[in-house]
């Protein structure tokens, strides 16, 4: 769920209302500024136009190497192509998010990793548990003088919480990742234990999270337990300081994902109260 | 009403605070003391400097403070109206989202303008949504009939546009309120029909696909019409 700002289209463009023979048009265009806006739009309207998902496939393969001042536009396309993919695409495009998930920009591997979670792709699962597979030594240690890791761990943990094969190699190579030592790593690893296994100590640890000193991670975890849909949450998430549009996103997600108790009315009745 | 010496000691608290911290906790002191106004044994009348001081908070780009503020606001009642309505700054986008919450939540009807402009063509989904249930809860029981009818028409028109918004936390808030206004009507008289027929679209699948959205107005309409089978609560 982090990546929303990284995905949303520059200032200028925001809003700009097209329509889908124009989104079209403009992503066969080679302005990747108008190809950038396109992809990102045709996501965003989930858009069902059979020229569609061949035209997001061609901007996803522009990409270039990420050299200096060069390339740079062109794998921005490809990110928002992988990104509109996830919510547009079908079994069709997996083959081609994989590629993309071992690519060397490891921001396009995080887009596809995104999108092949919420395309559930289960042909996903090993590569994404090979990228995870060298531990918090490994794909968690921190890069230097980056704020990013060796690999996207978070949206790789979550694409396998999100496609959901919940057999014990996943949960092992998740595992370890519970005690990174950053709370937003910490966070994702719960959220796909609890999704896999429903067991309720992840859930304790996520409610844990919704008591953190900062808003970045009491986001996070709003966003998570949304995520899984697990009701026991109710109450700490209306409790939480964080703003009640994420806590709204977060309600949301218990009503639509989760069951049994607290009941849908009582949920409703508390998202009423957020308005 | 003349500023007591407490209040102006809190404004000027508020006024010189140095820090966010220190913005936060004289607005929430402010607001504190405005809110148990209407708990004391003669209910005083909050003082306009008081409220005044805290429309000038809603600019000061200060999340927390801003929410004290609303809520000290909020608490006053109609007293807080016109300050919010005179203390408005048009090019402070931040501050017009904060005084539409608070309208939303006093529910005068002189915050009848601001808050149907809001929901139409504010840019922030959290201020329509906002507005959206200020629409629903303004409280119309003292109105004059002709003006009611008047406000009850202006209503329900925008909140049937509203339920076109491209944010489903926008048309959640839609569904809410048309629930909220829906036995209120009193001037308006196919305004409960419009209602359901209203909620009725925003429970139809193959006309909204955002499930949360379907099941509040579902829930909305098992509420008017429990006998109605289609509806089960």
């Amino acid at each position: 769920m982090r990546e929303r700002h990284e995905s949303d289209p520059p200032l200028t463009a925001a809003g700009e209302p097209i329509t889908e023979v124009e989104a079209h048009r403009r992503l066969r265009s080679d302005d990747p500024s108008l190809q950038y806006y396109a992809a990102w739009w045709l996501g965003k309207m989930r858009s069902r136009h059979p020229d569609t998902v061949p035209l997001l496939l061609e901007a996803l393969r522009l990409r270039q190497p990420r050299e200096d001042g060069a390339g740079v536009e062109s794998n921005a396309v490809a990110r928002n192509a992988a990104r509109a993919l996830g919510k547009v695409g079908d079994d069709r495009v997996v083959s081609e998010l994989l590629a993309a998930l071992a690519d060397e920009d490891d921001g396009l591997r995080e887009a596809a990793a995104r999108a092949l979670g919420e395309l559930r792709a289960e042909a996903a699962v090993q590569p994404l548990c090979d990228r995870l597979a060298s531990g918090l030594e490994g794909a968690g240690a921190c890069r230097p003088n980056s704020p990013k890791l060796q690999e996207p761990c978070e949206a790789l943990i979550e694409a396998l919480g999100d496609i959901g094969v919940a057999e014990a190699a996943v949960m092992t190579t998740i595992e370890p990742f519970i005690a990174h030592e950053r709370p937003l790593i910490r966070s994702a690893a719960a959220r796909a234990l609890l999704q896999l296994t429903g067991e309720p100590a992840w859930g304790s640890l996520l409610l844990s999270l919704l008591e953190h000193p900062q808003l970045q991670v009491r986001r996070a975890a709003l966003m998570d337990l949304g995520a899984v849909g697990w009701r026991v949450a109710l109450e700490p998430i209306c409790r939480t300081h964080a703003e009640n549009s994420l806590k709204l996103i977060a309600l949301r997600g218990l009503v639509e994902r989760g069951s049994g108790e607290p009941s849908t009315e009582t949920l409703l009745e508390a998202m009423d109260g957020l308005l | 009403m003349a500023c007591s010496e407490r209040f102006r000691q809190l404004i000027s608290s508020v006024e010189q605070a140095d820090s966010a911290t220190g913005l936060f906790q004289a607005t929430r002191d402010l607001a504190y003391a405005l809110a148990s106004l209407k708990g004391e044994p003669a209910p005083g009348t909050p003082p306009d400097a008081a409220l005044c001081c805290l429309v000038r908070v809603l600019g000061f780009n200060n999340p927390g403070a801003a929410v004290a503020a609303v809520e000290g606001l909020i608490a006053s009642g109609s007293a807080a109206v016109s300050p919010l309505l005179q203390g408005l700054d048009e090019q402070n986008y931040g501050a017009r989202a904060w005084a539409v919450r608070a309208l939303a939540g006093i529910g005068d009807v002189r915050g009848l303008e601001l808050l149907e402009q809001a929901l139409a063509d504010d840019i922030g989904p959290s201020v329509r949504r906002a507005a959206a249930i200020g629409l629903g809860t303004l409280q119309l029981a003292d109105l004059a009939p002709q003006e009611r009818a008047a406000v009850e028409q202006r209503v329900l028109v925008a909140l049937e546009r509203g339920r076109e918004d491209a944010e489903w936390v926008v048309r959640y808030a839609v569904a809410t309120a048309m629930e909220k206004l829906a036995t209120r009507f009193e001037q308006l008289e196919d305004g409960r029909g419009r209602v359901t027929s209203s909620l009725v679209n925003l429970a139809d699948a193959s006309l909204e696909e955002v499930p949360v959205v379907r099941l509040r107005a579902r829930l909305a309409l098992s509420r008017l019409s429990p006998h109605d089978s289609l509806y089960p609560p």
